[in-house]
């Protein structure tokens, strides 16, 4: 049992790999051991007692019943422990697999700390192996092919800068016809709202750009977007350990809304990019918080309907389920206000997965395993197999989640599980549901 | 267990053999005041044990004093001990376990001969 | 053999005790210089608050979410540490010994009570051991390292329930019983038992992290 019998070609860990020598994978990974990290991971590595507690957590592990290898615990011992052990002196065909492992069967999804007595943070001991196959250029080559765009363009989809204005201005052009008067205003210095999106919208999602349009038109919010980088909150740079990019990313996400003089980021659905915003981006630069405030959109459109600023037209029929991203849930305690945006929008029940909120599982997208392309999409969707009986289990027909990774992972899911549910983004049904000027 | 066993019989045997030998003469430090006993009470042959010490002078264990100083001049012999000492005491007063534990272990202890640790003398 | 008792509560009690609260001290000094130097970015997070919060919930049976997935461990768990902790401390025999050395003097168990706290902690030794030999997914991550520190805390309470017992020969077996605590005592900076020393700090952090940052359960 473990990652070497379940290895998987891949031509970015396969060139990476075919570089390596053993003197430089000591070095490199002393190198990141005694430059990076410190007490945390000296203290994880010494207590974990190895109970086995945290095998309940992972959802890789419960879909996988009897293989041991897919628990928290047994990742650790396959890869950061033997690099501790061995004090980096491992061999290529090892890094091979300590990569595919940290990338593609670990989410970061952080569920284990709550089986953990100790609090041990297995995330952060896999995003640190992580960093070590970063710096030895072994990553799975679809996901390195977006951190290559990001240290290119600042965005993690290619998109060149007058593909952005253009597609934001044609979203702007489309919605005039439904909503006379709308504006998406470029560049508007002092505005309330910085409102930043992940590049895969304007590239192949431009519909939540319009009805997040819609939505701040009809709710008379004054707001902006950048015209220039900064645009893109995304950061599979953060996913891939290339912590330098992820830095400079985060920089010209935050220092773009500064210009601007606005007085607050929104971030539009998304987890993974509000985790690297709001908890891990500003700690790389040195900031304890961020230089201009961060809410998700969870939270705006809570703010927006206890203000009275969202008037429905109709109820979305429901019932409906809820997928409760890890990043904005176990990151940021938004389950609640999740549901109560969701209460406001939706008419009939919400049938709740189980467990769910703080405890949920993970879509098995999340953390950069998507971004891993085509050769590990069956290790994230034969790796959720809980997820599938936990879907199928609501009954239902619809299932809201504020997340793109979300998105991506359950559709794959419900595919292949022939589960025949519909996803949704808050934002699908704030537009559906709401007062639109008489056409 | 084949190599335990010979060790197992040869442990139950010097135990029967050591109680058959000191039947006779043992007295036991078992004062009603401590009321129900947790541990078996220490064993104690007071003649045979100041005969051993070579302890001619009653006072040299027991003695007077108050406020937990002792007083070596004043012999208190035929009072016992639980009569001064109090299993819960008062004050600076010595309690009755300690007391025991004093008089037998420190004495011990300083002529460096007789037990020493609690299974030595609380013997079951 | 007195000499060898001697010995053992003598020099080799302070050698024991020297290497367990000077190790643990020295540990702990190391680790928070470490931490202050290399992990700015999480200690900045440390809250007082949050860090007794998840503490607080951990210590609950059957509240934190993993206490609730594993309920043979909790049991197990809970009345292990409990007695591994409350004999030692509070056992008559060891209370008469503070009361020789140092005339200390405090509260102790009954003899009885004693007695059977010890065999819960021989029997969770054995559900421990029987987990990492039986369930597939300890198994798999055990090493010798955990052995090592079940051996070393299991042997401590064997020996002393045997002397106390007094089964074999009663000095040899005090003598083991005591050489063993002294093991015991002096590897906990050392091995890993030395989460007693760490795990209030790790768990201090992840409640602070999950508290002050996330806002959001972490138990």
């Amino acid at each position: 049992m473990g990652i070497t019998e379940r290895l998987i070609e891949d031509a970015g860990l396969r060139r990476g790999v075919s570089l390596l020598t053993p003197e430089k994978i000591e070095k490199t990974i002393v190198a990141v051991l005694q430059g990076e990290t410190g007490a945390r991971l000296k203290t994880y590595a010494e207590t974990c007692m190895r109970c086995g507690m945290c095998a309940e957590a992972c959802h890789f592990a419960l879909s996988h019943p009897g293989d041991p290898s897919y628990t928290p615990a047994g990742k650790v011992h396959q890869t950061m422990s033997v690099l501790l052990d061995k004090k980096g002196r491992v061999d290529p065909d090892f890094i091979y697999g300590m990569a595919q492992l940290a990338y593609t069967e670990c989410n970061l999804c952080r569920r284990c700390v709550h089986l953990c007595p100790i609090g041990i943070d297995t995330a952060y001991i896999m995003s640190t192996v992580r960093r070590i196959c970063h710096k030895l250029g072994c990553t799975p080559q679809y996901m390195q092919d977006t951190a290559h765009s990001h240290a290119s363009t600042f965005n993690q989809m290619w998109v060149k800068d007058d593909e952005w204005t253009d597609s934001l201005m044609w979203q702007e052009d489309e919605a005039r016809e439904e909503f006379p008067g709308l504006r998406i205003p470029l560049d508007k210095e002092g505005a309330d709202i910085y409102y930043s999106v992940i590049a895969p919208e304007p590239k192949f999602r431009t519909q939540l750009i319009y009805q997040a349009a819609a939505i701040m038109h009809m709710a008379g919010v004054d707001w902006t977007m950048p015209a220039q980088t900064g645009w893109d909150n995304s950061d599979m740079c953060m996913f891939s350990g290339d912590f330098e990019v992820m830095g400079r990313l985060k920089r010209q996400h935050f220092e773009s809304a500064q210009k601007l003089k606005v007085k607050r980021i929104v971030m539009g659905e998304c987890g993974h990019a509000f985790r690297s915003v709001y908890d891990v981006g500003n700690r790389w630069l040195g900031w304890r918080w961020h230089p201009v405030p961060v809410i998700h959109a969870v939270e705006f459109y809570w703010e927006l309907i206890q203000e009275g600023k969202i008037k429905l037209a109709k109820k979305f029929p429901g019932p409906v389920t809820i997928q409760d991203p890890c990043n904005i849930v176990r990151g940021r305690g938004l389950q609640q206000k999740l549901r109560e945006v969701t209460r406001f929008l939706v008419e009939g029940d919400i049938i709740e997965m189980h467990p769910n909120m703080e405890h949920n599982f993970c879509c098995a997208a999340g953390g950069g395993v998507i971004n891993c392309g085509p050769p590990f999409k069956n290790v994230r969707v034969e790796g959720n197999a809980v997820k599938a009986e936990q879907l199928k289990a609501t009954g239902v027909k619809t299932i809201i989640t504020p997340c793109h990774n979300c998105h991506g992972g359950l559709h794959d899911i419900i595919h292949h599980h022939k589960l025949g549910m519909d996803l949704k983004f808050l934002s699908d049904i704030i537009y559906e549901c709401m007062e639109k000027p008489e056409a | 267990m084949r190599r335990i066993l010979p060790l197992l019989i040869l442990a139950a045997l010097t135990l029967v053999a050591a109680q058959a030998l000191a039947q006779e003469s043992i007295t036991k430090l078992a004062p009603e005041a401590f009321g129900k006993f947790q541990r078996p009470p220490a064993l104690f042959a007071h003649d045979k044990h100041n005969e051993k010490a070579k302890l001619d002078e009653c006072v040299v264990c027991h003695h007077g004093g108050a406020d937990g100083k002792q007083d070596k001049s004043a012999s208190t012999e035929g009072t016992p001990c639980a009569d001064c000492h109090k299993v819960k005491p008062a004050g600076k007063a010595t309690g009755l376990q300690r007391a025991y534990h004093k008089q037998c272990i420190d004495c011990h202890r300083a002529k460096g001969k007789g037990p020493l640790a609690c299974g030595q003398c609380h013997k079951r | 053999m007195n000499a060898a008792y001697e010995f053992v509560t003598g020099p080799l009690a302070w050698i024991a005790w020297g290497i367990f609260l000077l190790g643990s001290a020295w540990r702990l000094i190391s680790m928070y210089q470490l931490a202050k130097k290399k992990d700015a970015s999480s200690w900045a997070f440390l809250d007082l608050g949050f860090s007794l919060r998840s503490i607080v919930n951990w210590l609950i049976p059957f509240n934190a979410l993993g206490w609730r997935k594993n309920p043979l461990l909790t049991v197990t768990t809970f009345a292990f540490h409990v007695c591994l902790v409350a004999v030692p401390v509070f056992l008559m025999a060891h209370v008469a010994l503070w009361t020789e050395f140092f005339g200390l003097s405090y509260a102790t168990l009954p003899d009885n009570v004693a007695d059977i706290m010890t065999l819960v902690v021989l029997a969770a030794c054995l559900v421990f051991a029987g987990r990492r030999l039986t369930q597939k997914d300890v198994a798999y991550i055990t090493t010798g390292k955990d052995w090592l520190a079940l051996a070393i805390v299991a042997l401590p309470f064997l020996t002393g329930f045997l002397a106390y017992h007094q089964v074999f020969d009663y000095q040899i077996m005090l003598i083991a019983h005591i050489v063993a605590g002294e093991i015991m005592l002096a590897a906990i900076p050392f091995t890993r038992l030395s989460h007693m020393v760490f795990a209030a700090f790790t768990r201090a952090y992840m409640g602070s992290e999950f508290g002050g940052v996330r806002h959001a359960r972490d138990w």
